[in-house]
């Protein structure tokens, strides 16, 4: 199947359903010893079968309640998950953001930022370029060559943030990002997005926070029990968002 | 866009290299320093208690000893690979083999420092009766036959690893096994004597067998062993390969 040029994402019909054991033991002698006794499984469907498309260049929201499949959708749709049904084309490098993702803890700033700028497709003289910009961006020099490990929960997030915005992917899945790091840091993150940044990166952002998704977003899924109940006008998506708080 | 596949992989080996040995005070000593203390109790036991009569065996053991240690870390020491090093592919499609590749490559690079450190040992401590001629650079092909096999063993093991949290314990019976039904501390005679067969079903005992010979023999090495050996490397990373590419994926959600 040929895929047009101008969308990055193609969904057809995909779900995903997580087989959840109620008894957390996986071992080889569990299952020997209860061969004849499958463990009991609880289903979740955590994603119903839905199709969707993405353009290119566009900045779509996902908003929902806590637990309607939002995060879930994400990580299949950036091929994190595999699917169990249907057809997906992703068409170009992909990166998934939320907090704490993406960073080993026994590496040092230096090297995860030459990691993830790596995995991220870029080549290590180009890393080498954005380098000091990642650094000053998370407000982290003097810090460079510590481990994660040792940084507070909001360092760690902030150079997350930092490599995200400075090395990006063609597609970029942000999980609630907007929630990383004090005022002045989340003022900071809003203005890349203020900026030129967006322009020619398809973006899908999950966020809460209704302000940022009329901002934004083009265009707005509003999900419910793992299915997509509404998707288009912004407006209306929040319409039946706030509903469902209500 | 020109891929950075292979700088990556070796950045990604460099780090793991670092993070391996330079995070304690010997550093790199710590490489050397392991196979040496085995080494030593080897030889206590098998030389003096045990009487064994093999000329030059501390060499003869050493270098057993480097591929045994190559294939046991590239196996039993990447069973949790797909969890360790799980912030790799969980924000990005990025392909899982080169997270293999470069903790092997890792390895590799400790295999080739023991290496020179057993040539040092070899040529100026304990010379055999026979000299190191270009013999010694069948190495190469010897060394490719046990990256492919441990490359293999890690992805069946790291994706069996995912269903089966306790493979851990299974496979170090079997590396035991290994290691004891191998030529590393036996004479050659005696071995295939007592164990017929052991020589081919043991993935790296026709390695050590022909690592010998071309380094410590001077001759050329088993052929039927070494076209054997590699088909069975081939076969075993067929499996892997396979494995990987139906359950790998599954790691992201069930680790």
């Amino acid at each position: 199947m040929i895929m047009d040029e101008s969308l990055s994402i193609v969904a057809k019909n995909i779900s995903k359903t997580f087989h959840i054991s109620e008894d957390s033991h996986n071992t080889v002698k569990h299952r020997l010893f209860n061969l004849f006794n499958p463990p009991r499984r609880k289903k979740v469907e955590a994603v119903k079968m839905m199709s969707l498309e993405v353009k290119r260049g566009e900045c779509i929201g996902f908003i929902g309640r806590n637990g309607c499949g939002k995060s879930t959708l994400v990580k299949l749709l950036s091929g994190v998950y595999p699917t169990d049904t249907g057809y997906l084309k992703i068409n170009g490098s992909t990166m998934l953001m939320n907090l704490g993702v993406g960073m080993s803890h026994e590496l040092t700033a230096r090297e995860n930022i030459y990691v993830s700028g790596s995995v991220l497709g870029l080549k290590i003289k180009q890393v080498d370029a954005i380098f000091d910009k990642i650094i000053d961006f998370a407000e982290l020099d003097g810090f460079v060559d510590t481990k994660i490990k040792f940084f507070s929960s909001g360092m760690a997030a902030r150079l997350g943030f930092s490599i995200a915005v400075n090395a990006g992917a063609d597609i970029m899945f942000l999980d609630e990002i907007f929630a990383v790091g004090d005022m002045k840091f989340q003022e900071k993150a809003i203005r890349v997005f203020e900026s030129s940044w967006i322009e020619g990166k398809t973006v899908i952002l999950i966020s809460h926070s209704m302000d940022v998704i009329r901002k934004y977003c083009n265009r707005t899924a509003f999900m419910k029990n793992g299915a997509i109940e509404y998707m288009g006008d912004t407006e209306k998506a929040i319409e039946l968002y706030t509903a469902d708080n209500q | 866009m020109q891929s950075n596949k292979f700088e990556r992989i070796f950045l990604l080996a460099k780090i793991e290299f670092k993070l391996r040995y330079y995070e304690n005070q010997l550093g790199l000593i710590w490489a050397v320093l392991k196979p040496l203390m085995e080494l030593g109790i080897y030889f206590v036991v098998f030389k003096t208690i045990m009487k064994q009569d093999v000329p030059a065996f501390a060499s003869f053991l050493f270098i057993g000893l480097i591929f045994y240690n190559f294939f046991l870390e590239s196996t039993s020491g990447t069973i949790q690979i797909l969890r360790t090093k799980k912030y790799l592919y969980e924000y990005s499609n990025m392909n899982k083999i080169e997270i293999y590749l470069s903790t092997l490559f890792s390895n590799s690079i400790g295999f080739l420092f023991n290496l020179c450190v057993f040539f040092i040992f070899y040529l100026f401590f304990e010379p055999g009766d026979t000299n190191v001629t270009w013999r010694a650079l069948y190495l190469i092909p010897l060394y490719i036959n046990i990256f492919l096999v441990s490359l293999g063993f890690s992805m069946i093991l790291s994706t069996t690893f995912i269903y089966a949290k306790d493979i851990h314990q299974i496979w170090m019976v079997f590396t035991n096994l290994f290691f004891f039904v191998s030529p590393i501390f036996y004479r050659l005679s005696t071995f295939r004597e007592s164990v017929p067969g052991a020589d081919y079903i043991n993935p790296f005992a026709g390695i050590i067998i022909n690592a010998r010979k071309v380094v410590m023999d001077n001759v050329d090495p088993e052929w039927d062993l070494f076209a054997f050996d590699f088909g069975y490397a081939l076969l075993i990373l067929l499996i892997g390969l396979l494995l990987l590419n139906k359950f790998g994926a599954k790691a992201a959600e069930k680790l």
